[in-house]
Protein backbone atom coordinates (compact mmCIF):
# COMPACT_ATOMS: atom_id res chain seq x y z
CA UNK A 1 0.00 0.00 0.00
CA UNK A 2 1.28 3.40 -1.17
CA UNK A 3 2.65 5.96 2.04
CA UNK A 4 0.24 8.27 0.53
CA UNK A 5 -2.94 6.05 0.56
CA UNK A 6 -2.55 4.82 4.64
CA UNK A 7 -1.85 8.39 6.22
CA UNK A 8 -4.78 9.73 4.42
CA UNK A 9 -5.03 13.08 2.90
CA UNK A 10 -2.90 16.04 4.12
CA UNK A 11 -5.55 18.97 5.45
CA UNK A 12 -4.08 21.39 7.87
CA UNK A 13 -6.55 21.06 11.08
CA UNK A 14 -7.82 24.75 10.94
CA UNK A 15 -9.34 25.18 7.64
CA UNK A 16 -12.15 21.87 9.07
CA UNK A 17 -12.24 24.65 11.92
CA UNK A 18 -12.86 27.60 9.12
CA UNK A 19 -15.09 25.37 7.35
CA UNK A 20 -17.66 23.80 9.91
CA UNK A 21 -17.78 27.81 11.28
CA UNK A 22 -18.44 29.48 8.21
CA UNK A 23 -21.03 26.57 7.19
CA UNK A 24 -22.70 26.91 10.73
CA UNK A 25 -23.16 30.90 10.29
CA UNK A 26 -25.17 30.61 7.04
CA UNK A 27 -23.70 33.23 5.10
CA UNK A 28 -23.43 32.27 1.86
CA UNK A 29 -21.43 35.39 0.43
CA UNK A 30 -18.30 34.69 2.69
CA UNK A 31 -15.21 33.68 1.52
CA UNK A 32 -12.87 31.61 3.89
CA UNK A 33 -9.52 33.60 3.30
CA UNK A 34 -6.56 30.69 3.26
CA UNK A 35 -3.03 30.31 2.70
CA UNK A 36 -2.97 26.79 3.16
CA UNK A 37 -2.30 26.04 -1.11
CA UNK A 38 -0.90 22.61 0.01
CA UNK A 39 -4.00 21.07 1.92
CA UNK A 40 -6.21 18.38 0.15
CA UNK A 41 -9.95 19.45 -0.85
CA UNK A 42 -12.26 17.74 1.57
CA UNK A 43 -15.77 16.77 0.72
CA UNK A 44 -17.19 18.57 3.75
CA UNK A 45 -15.52 21.94 1.62
CA UNK A 46 -17.98 21.30 -1.03
CA UNK A 47 -20.28 24.00 -1.58
CA UNK A 48 -18.15 26.69 0.28
CA UNK A 49 -16.01 29.68 -1.48
CA UNK A 50 -12.44 30.06 -0.25
CA UNK A 51 -9.57 32.58 -0.82
CA UNK A 52 -6.60 30.64 -2.40
CA UNK A 53 -3.77 33.39 -1.70
CA UNK A 54 -1.62 33.40 -4.73
CA UNK A 55 1.47 35.00 -3.16
CA UNK A 56 -0.54 38.48 -4.25
CA UNK A 57 -4.46 38.46 -3.23
CA UNK A 58 -7.06 35.78 -2.69
CA UNK A 59 -8.51 33.97 -5.74
CA UNK A 60 -12.06 33.01 -4.77
CA UNK A 61 -12.65 29.58 -5.24
CA UNK A 62 -15.82 27.81 -5.13
CA UNK A 63 -15.60 24.05 -4.11
CA UNK A 64 -17.17 21.39 -5.99
CA UNK A 65 -17.32 17.69 -5.79
CA UNK A 66 -15.19 17.69 -8.95
CA UNK A 67 -12.70 19.17 -6.41
CA UNK A 68 -12.36 16.59 -4.07
CA UNK A 69 -8.90 14.88 -3.89
CA UNK A 70 -7.15 18.02 -5.40
CA UNK A 71 -4.85 20.61 -3.46
CA UNK A 72 -6.50 24.67 -2.77
CA UNK A 73 -3.29 25.81 -4.76
CA UNK A 74 -3.80 23.85 -7.97
CA UNK A 75 -7.00 26.59 -8.64
CA UNK A 76 -4.69 29.81 -7.88
CA UNK A 77 -2.21 30.03 -10.33
CA UNK A 78 1.18 31.74 -8.80
CA UNK A 79 1.49 33.45 -12.39
CA UNK A 80 -0.53 35.16 -14.11
CA UNK A 81 -1.03 34.58 -18.02
CA UNK A 82 -3.62 36.22 -19.50
CA UNK A 83 -4.90 35.89 -23.65
CA UNK A 84 -6.97 37.06 -25.39
CA UNK A 85 -10.77 35.92 -24.74
CA UNK A 86 -12.17 35.13 -28.73
CA UNK A 87 -14.87 33.28 -28.98
CA UNK A 88 -14.37 31.58 -25.66
CA UNK A 89 -17.55 31.87 -23.36
CA UNK A 90 -18.69 32.23 -19.66
CA UNK A 91 -20.72 29.72 -17.80
CA UNK A 92 -22.24 30.95 -14.54
CA UNK A 93 -22.65 28.97 -12.24
CA UNK A 94 -25.79 27.67 -10.46
CA UNK A 95 -25.98 28.44 -6.53
CA UNK B 1 -29.24 43.35 -29.13
CA UNK B 2 -27.95 41.93 -32.46
CA UNK B 3 -27.64 46.07 -33.47
CA UNK B 4 -25.63 46.63 -30.54
CA UNK B 5 -23.23 43.98 -31.01
CA UNK B 6 -22.71 44.39 -34.71
CA UNK B 7 -20.12 46.78 -34.68
CA UNK B 8 -17.98 44.77 -31.92
CA UNK B 9 -14.37 43.14 -33.43
CA UNK B 10 -13.24 40.02 -31.35
CA UNK B 11 -9.89 39.59 -32.05
CA UNK B 12 -9.49 35.33 -32.84
CA UNK B 13 -6.35 35.28 -33.61
CA UNK B 14 -2.84 36.24 -35.52
CA UNK B 15 -0.60 35.21 -38.08
CA UNK B 16 2.73 34.58 -37.18
CA UNK B 17 4.34 33.37 -39.88
CA UNK B 18 4.85 31.56 -43.51
CA UNK B 19 4.95 27.89 -43.36
CA UNK B 20 6.19 26.02 -46.31
CA UNK B 21 6.54 27.10 -49.98
CA UNK B 22 3.09 27.09 -50.96
CA UNK B 23 1.49 29.82 -49.35
CA UNK B 24 0.22 28.08 -46.07
CA UNK B 25 0.54 30.42 -43.09
CA UNK B 26 0.64 29.53 -39.30
CA UNK B 27 -1.66 31.38 -36.87
CA UNK B 28 -2.07 31.27 -33.46
CA UNK B 29 -5.67 31.26 -32.41
CA UNK B 30 -7.54 33.01 -29.68
CA UNK B 31 -10.65 30.81 -30.02
CA UNK B 32 -12.22 28.22 -27.70
CA UNK B 33 -11.63 25.26 -29.85
CA UNK B 34 -8.12 26.38 -31.80
CA UNK B 35 -9.67 25.15 -35.17
CA UNK B 36 -12.76 26.79 -35.06
CA UNK B 37 -11.09 30.04 -36.22
CA UNK B 38 -12.06 28.65 -39.69
CA UNK B 39 -15.89 28.80 -38.56
CA UNK B 40 -17.22 31.62 -38.51
CA UNK B 41 -17.12 32.60 -41.99
CA UNK B 42 -14.15 35.33 -43.60
CA UNK B 43 -12.18 37.14 -41.09
CA UNK B 44 -11.18 40.57 -41.65
CA UNK B 45 -7.60 42.27 -40.21
CA UNK B 46 -7.98 45.37 -37.68
CA UNK B 47 -9.49 48.13 -39.39
CA UNK B 48 -11.61 46.22 -41.61
CA UNK B 49 -10.43 46.80 -44.96
CA UNK B 50 -8.63 43.42 -45.91
CA UNK B 51 -10.56 40.37 -45.22
CA UNK B 52 -9.16 36.58 -45.19
CA UNK B 53 -11.07 33.52 -46.09
CA UNK B 54 -9.26 30.77 -43.98
CA UNK B 55 -8.97 26.96 -44.59
CA UNK B 56 -7.91 25.53 -41.75
CA UNK B 57 -5.51 22.21 -42.88
CA UNK B 58 -3.90 20.88 -39.33
CA UNK B 59 -2.53 22.29 -36.08
CA UNK B 60 1.25 21.40 -35.31
CA UNK B 61 1.85 19.83 -31.93
CA UNK B 62 2.86 23.64 -30.56
CA UNK B 63 -0.81 23.97 -30.84
CA UNK B 64 -0.76 26.74 -34.01
CA UNK B 65 -2.67 26.32 -36.75
CA UNK B 66 -1.63 25.63 -40.11
CA UNK B 67 -4.17 27.26 -42.36
CA UNK B 68 -4.43 28.41 -46.30
CA UNK B 69 -6.05 31.75 -46.82
CA UNK B 70 -7.74 32.23 -50.47
CA UNK B 71 -5.18 34.53 -52.76
CA UNK B 72 -2.54 33.38 -51.43
CA UNK B 73 -0.24 31.44 -53.16
CA UNK B 74 3.36 31.93 -52.27
CA UNK B 75 5.30 31.76 -49.14
CA UNK B 76 6.33 35.53 -50.22
CA UNK B 77 2.94 36.59 -50.11
CA UNK B 78 2.43 34.48 -46.81
CA UNK B 79 5.25 35.94 -45.30
CA UNK B 80 3.98 39.79 -45.91
CA UNK B 81 0.92 38.69 -43.12
CA UNK B 82 3.41 38.08 -40.75
CA UNK B 83 1.85 39.93 -37.83
CA UNK B 84 -1.69 40.34 -39.16
CA UNK B 85 -4.47 40.26 -36.56
CA UNK B 86 -7.75 38.33 -37.60
CA UNK B 87 -10.99 39.59 -36.14
CA UNK B 88 -14.59 38.65 -36.59
CA UNK B 89 -17.63 40.45 -36.14
CA UNK B 90 -19.83 39.79 -32.71
CA UNK B 91 -23.18 38.75 -34.92
CA UNK B 92 -21.07 36.18 -36.67
CA UNK B 93 -20.93 34.18 -33.42
CA UNK B 94 -23.77 31.74 -32.38
CA UNK B 95 -26.11 33.06 -29.87
CA UNK B 96 -24.49 31.23 -26.48
CA UNK B 97 -26.90 29.21 -24.55
CA UNK B 98 -28.95 30.58 -21.33
CA UNK B 99 -26.64 31.33 -18.54
CA UNK B 100 -23.73 31.36 -20.96
CA UNK B 101 -21.75 34.86 -22.33
CA UNK B 102 -19.33 35.46 -24.11
CA UNK B 103 -16.05 37.26 -22.33
CA UNK B 104 -16.07 40.01 -25.25
CA UNK B 105 -19.77 40.57 -24.36
CA UNK B 106 -18.57 40.71 -21.00
CA UNK B 107 -15.88 42.95 -20.42
CA UNK B 108 -16.48 46.53 -20.41
CA UNK B 109 -19.70 45.88 -18.66
CA UNK B 110 -20.06 48.26 -15.51
CA UNK B 111 -20.54 46.44 -11.78
CA UNK B 112 -23.42 47.93 -9.91
CA UNK B 113 -24.67 46.55 -6.07
CA UNK B 114 -27.59 45.19 -5.94
CA UNK B 115 -28.85 48.82 -4.47
CA UNK B 116 -27.31 50.56 -7.82
CA UNK B 117 -24.27 52.02 -6.20
CA UNK B 118 -21.44 51.80 -8.39
CA UNK B 119 -18.43 49.24 -8.10
CA UNK B 120 -16.19 48.95 -10.98
CA UNK B 121 -15.83 48.07 -14.32
CA UNK B 122 -15.38 44.11 -15.63
CA UNK B 123 -11.94 44.36 -17.54
CA UNK B 124 -11.38 40.93 -17.84
CA UNK B 125 -12.53 37.22 -16.70
CA UNK B 126 -10.55 34.57 -15.69
CA UNK B 127 -10.42 30.47 -15.34
CA UNK B 128 -8.55 28.84 -13.28
CA UNK B 129 -9.85 25.44 -13.63
CA UNK B 130 -12.65 25.90 -10.75
CA UNK B 131 -15.35 27.99 -12.85
CA UNK B 132 -15.09 31.57 -14.35
CA UNK B 133 -14.21 34.39 -12.54
CA UNK B 134 -14.76 38.26 -12.93
CA UNK B 135 -12.01 40.67 -12.86
CA UNK B 136 -13.32 43.90 -11.38
CA UNK B 137 -11.61 47.56 -11.10
CA UNK B 138 -12.64 48.80 -8.48
CA UNK B 139 -13.73 52.80 -9.40
CA UNK B 140 -11.01 54.68 -7.55
CA UNK B 141 -8.95 51.57 -6.29
CA UNK B 142 -5.42 50.43 -8.88
CA UNK B 143 -5.83 46.85 -7.91
CA UNK B 144 -8.99 44.61 -9.19
CA UNK B 145 -10.86 42.08 -7.13
CA UNK B 146 -12.14 38.44 -8.76
CA UNK B 147 -15.14 37.59 -8.47
CA UNK B 148 -16.98 34.02 -8.97
CA UNK B 149 -19.05 34.27 -11.96
CA UNK B 150 -21.97 32.20 -9.99
CA UNK B 151 -25.29 33.32 -9.16
CA UNK B 152 -25.18 34.35 -5.55
CA UNK B 153 -22.39 36.95 -6.67
CA UNK B 154 -23.76 37.69 -9.61
CA UNK B 155 -27.38 37.76 -9.93
CA UNK B 156 -28.13 39.39 -12.98
CA UNK B 157 -26.36 40.49 -16.34
CA UNK B 158 -27.96 42.70 -18.10
CA UNK B 159 -26.18 43.27 -21.73
CA UNK B 160 -28.52 46.06 -22.85
CA UNK B 161 -28.24 48.22 -20.08
CA UNK B 162 -24.37 47.10 -20.23
CA UNK B 163 -24.24 46.15 -16.36
CA UNK B 164 -23.71 43.29 -13.61
CA UNK B 165 -25.25 43.28 -10.79
CA UNK B 166 -22.31 42.04 -8.08
CA UNK B 167 -22.80 41.22 -4.32
CA UNK B 168 -19.25 41.57 -3.60
CA UNK B 169 -17.87 38.96 -1.48
CA UNK B 170 -17.59 39.06 2.37
CA UNK B 171 -14.56 37.88 4.34
CA UNK B 172 -14.68 35.43 7.22
CA UNK B 173 -14.13 37.45 10.19
CA UNK B 174 -11.52 35.08 11.91
CA UNK B 175 -9.23 35.91 8.73
CA UNK B 176 -6.45 37.63 9.65
CA UNK B 177 -5.54 35.23 12.59
CA UNK B 178 -1.91 34.23 11.62
CA UNK B 179 -1.63 30.98 13.20
CA UNK B 180 -3.69 29.41 10.56
CA UNK B 181 -0.80 30.13 8.14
Amino acid sequence: MPRSVWKGPFVDGFMLKKAEKTRASGRINEVIKIWSRRSTVLPQFVGLTFGVYNGKKHVPVSITEDMIGHKFGEFAPTRSFSSHGGDKKAVKAKG
Amino acid sequence: MASVLRTIMILLGRIVGAHGIKGEVLIHSFADEPGNIGSYGALSDKSGTRTFKLRVLRMTPKGAIVARITGIADRNAAEALKGVELYVARDKLPEPDEDEFYYADLVGLAAVAPDGAHIGEIIAVQNYGAGDLIEIRITGRKETELVPFADRFVPQVDLKSRKVVVVMPVSAADDKEQSDR
